[in-house]
C-alpha cells in the first residue's frame, strides 16, 4: 500500500524528462534538486520510454526553467514530455490582431502588444504562472529588440508562450509585414 | 472575511498576511508595498475598490514573492493547508501561483475540514491546478478567458500551452460547445465566468447570461483586465450577491471601466481600476437593484 502511494506521488507533476542513458537521468535528478526543483527518478511508462528505463518526474509547468538548467549543466536529455500520452503537442498557433497603431500577437494563452511605429512593447497579457507579472514589468516600455527574453528570464510554460509571442512580434516588426 | 491568496512579482517578499489598503498606485499589506499591475495586484486592487465603495471590510490578502521559481508559491500552499480552517474565510479567492497538483489536493482536503466551507474562487494558475487535479467541482467559480476555456474542455491538458489545436482554433461562437465539454468532463467549477469578446455566465452547464456591451476590444491587450474581473466577482460575492449576479455585474463593470478609461492597447490596468468607483456610482444600483447612498443601503 505504501509503495503504491509513493508511486502515485511520483507522477503528480504531469511531466517527464526522458533520457537515452541511465547515468544522464541520475545526473539530471541531482542537478535539478540542487537548483531547488522538486523532482523524482521514476520508471517511464512503456509508451514514453525513449532509450533508458529511468526518467525524471517533474512539474510540467516548469519545463522552461528545467530545460535551461539541464542545458547549462550539459546534462543530455531526449525531451520533456507530458505524462499523459493523449496530451497534445505544445501549441504553435500564433494569432495577430491589428489595433490600428498597435499590433497584438497571441501565442496560446499569452499576448504581447507593441506600437507599430516604434516597436515598443506597450502591454503583455494572459497567463497565470508567477513569472508572468514579473515579465510584464520587465518587458513593458522596452523596444522589441532590446527587451529581456522571456525564454531566458522566465521559468514556466506561460513564459515559453510569451517568448513565442515576442519572437513573432520581432519577425513582424523587422520584416515590416505588419497588418 | 474575504481572503485572496496569490504570488506577487517581488522576489524577496516573504509570506505576508494582512488587511490590504491602497496608497497611490500601490497596495499596502503589513507595511509592504505591492504594485497594482497585472496579476494578483490587479485582482486585489479591483476587489478593494469594490469593498471600499460598498463600505465593507477590506480584503485580507495572503501574498508571497515569486518570480517563477515556485518557492513563494509553495509557501502559500503550505500556509493555507495548515491554517485555512482557523482563518475560516467566507470567500477564498486563489490566483497566481506555480500550480502544484499534490498541494492543491491537500488544500482541497484541508478546506473540507472548515466548519463553514468558504465560497471557492479560482483564476489564473490556481484554476489550472484545480482542473489538472480533477477537483474543479470543489470550486464555486472559475473565471477563464477563451483560451483557458479550451484548456478546461481538453481532458488531457494540464496547462493551456498543451491544448488540442482544434479546440484553440474554434470560433468564439463555439464557446458554448467548449463549456458543455468542460462540464461533461468534470473540469468546470459550479459557475463559470468566461471572459472574451462575449462574456458567458454559466451555472452548472447552463448559460444564464451573456455580456457583450460596451464592446472594448482593446481590453484583451491590457495586462490585468482579466484579473480585475476576478477581483470584482470575489468582492461582489462577499457583499452577498448570488454568484451569477456577481459575475454578470463584474463583467459589465469591467467593460464599462475600460470605456470610462478610454482604453487603448497601451493603457495600464491601474487606469482601468481607477474608474471602478465612477462605474459603481453610475450603474451599480441599476444593475444590482441594491443601492447605497453614503454607505446607507436602500432598495
Amino acid at each position: 500500500m505504501a509503495f503504491l502511494k509513493r508511486k502515485k506521488a511520483a507522477f503528480e507533476g504531469a511531466g517527464l524528462v526522458l533520457f537515452n542513458e541511465v547515468s544522464d537521468a541520475m545526473q539530471a535528478e541531482k542537478t535539478l534538486k540542487r537548483a531547488g526543483y522538486q523532482v523524482k527518478l521514476v520508471a517511464p511508462p512503456p509508451e514514453l520510454r525513449k532509450g533508458c528505463d529511468l526518467a525524471v518526474a517533474i512539474n510540467l509547468v516548469e519545463k522552461l526553467g528545467i530545460e535551461r538548467i539541464l542545458r547549462q549543466s550539459d546534462v543530455a536529455y531526449v525531451e520533456v514530455a507530458p505524462l499523459r500520452i493523449d496530451t497534445s503537442e505544445i501549441l504553435e498557433i500564433v494569432r495577430v490582431t491589428d489595433f490600428g497603431d498597435w499590433v497584438m500577437v497571441k501565442a496560446a494563452n499569452m499576448k504581447l502588444t507593441f506600437e507599430k511605429k516604434s516597436g515598443v512593447i506597450v502591454n503583455t497579457s494572459g497567463g497565470g504562472c508567477p513569472d508572468i507579472p514579473y515579465l510584464h514589468a520587465e518587458l513593458i516600455d522596452k523596444p522589441l529588440g532590446e527587451a529581456p527574453r522571456p525564454g531566458e528570464l522566465g521559468f514556466t510554460l506561460c513564459a515559453l508562450m510569451l517568448e513565442r509571442a515576442l519572437e513573432e512580434s520581432l519577425a513582424l516588426y523587422k520584416g515590416g509585414e505588419m497588418p | 472575511m474575504m481572503l485572496i491568496a496569490g504570488t506577487v512579482p517581488i522576489a524577496d517578499m516573504p509570506l505576508t498576511l494582512g488587511e490590504v489598503s491602497a496608497e497611490g498606485d500601490f497596495l499596502l499589506v503589513d507595511g509592504r508595498c505591492v504594485p497594482c499591475t497585472q496579476g494578483t495586484g490587479a485582482m486585489v486592487s479591483a476587489a478593494l475598490a469594490t469593498t471600499d465603495y460598498l463600505k465593507l471590510e477590506a480584503p485580507q490578502v495572503l501574498l508571497a514573492g515569486d518570480t517563477g521559481q515556485g518557492k513563494g508559491s509553495r509557501k502559500l500552499y503550505e500556509y493555507l493547508i495548515r491554517n485555512i480552517a482557523e482563518l475560516a474565510p467566507q470567500v477564498l479567492a486563489l490566483h497566481y501561483w506555480l500550480p502544484n497538483i499534490v498541494q492543491t489536493r491537500q488544500l482541497c482536503d484541508a478546506i473540507k475540514e472548515c466548519a463553514r466551507r468558504p465560497v471557492m474562487i479560482a483564476d489564473a494558475a490556481s484554476m489550472y491546478s484545480a482542473k489538472a487535479t480533477g477537483l474543479a467541482g470543489d470550486f464555486d467559480i472559475f473565471t477563464p478567458d477563451a483560451t483557458e476555456m479550451a484548456f478546461l474542455a481538453d481532458p488531457a491538458a494540464t496547462h493551456p500551452a498543451y491544448v488540442q489545436r482544434h479546440l484553440i482554433d474554434t470560433d468564439i461562437k463555439r464557446t458554448p460547445e467548449l463549456i458543455k465539454t468542460a462540464y461533461r468532463n468534470g473540469s468546470a467549477a459550479r459557475l463559470l465566468l468566461v471572459k472574451g469578446a462575449v462574456d458567458y455566465i454559466v451555472s452548472n452547464g447552463e448559460i444564464l447570461a451573456t455580456v457583450s456591451e460596451p464592446d472594448v476590444p482593446v481590453m484583451e491587450a491590457i495586462g490585468g483586465t482579466g484579473d480585475t474581473i476576478t477581483g470584482l466577482v470575489s468582492a461582489l460575492v462577499y457583499a452577498g450577491l448570488e454568484p451569477h449576479e456577481a459575475a454578470i455585474i463584474a463583467a459589465r463593470a469591467n467593460r464599462m471601466a475600460g470605456k470610462f478609461a478610454q482604453a487603448t492597447p497601451a493603457t495600464r490596468v491601474r487606469q482601468v481600476i481607477a474608474q471602478f468607483p465612477a462605474v459603481f456610482r453610475e450603474y451599480l444600483c441599476q444593475w444590482s437593484g441594491v443601492c447605497y447612498t453614503q454607505g446607507v443601503k436602500y432598495d
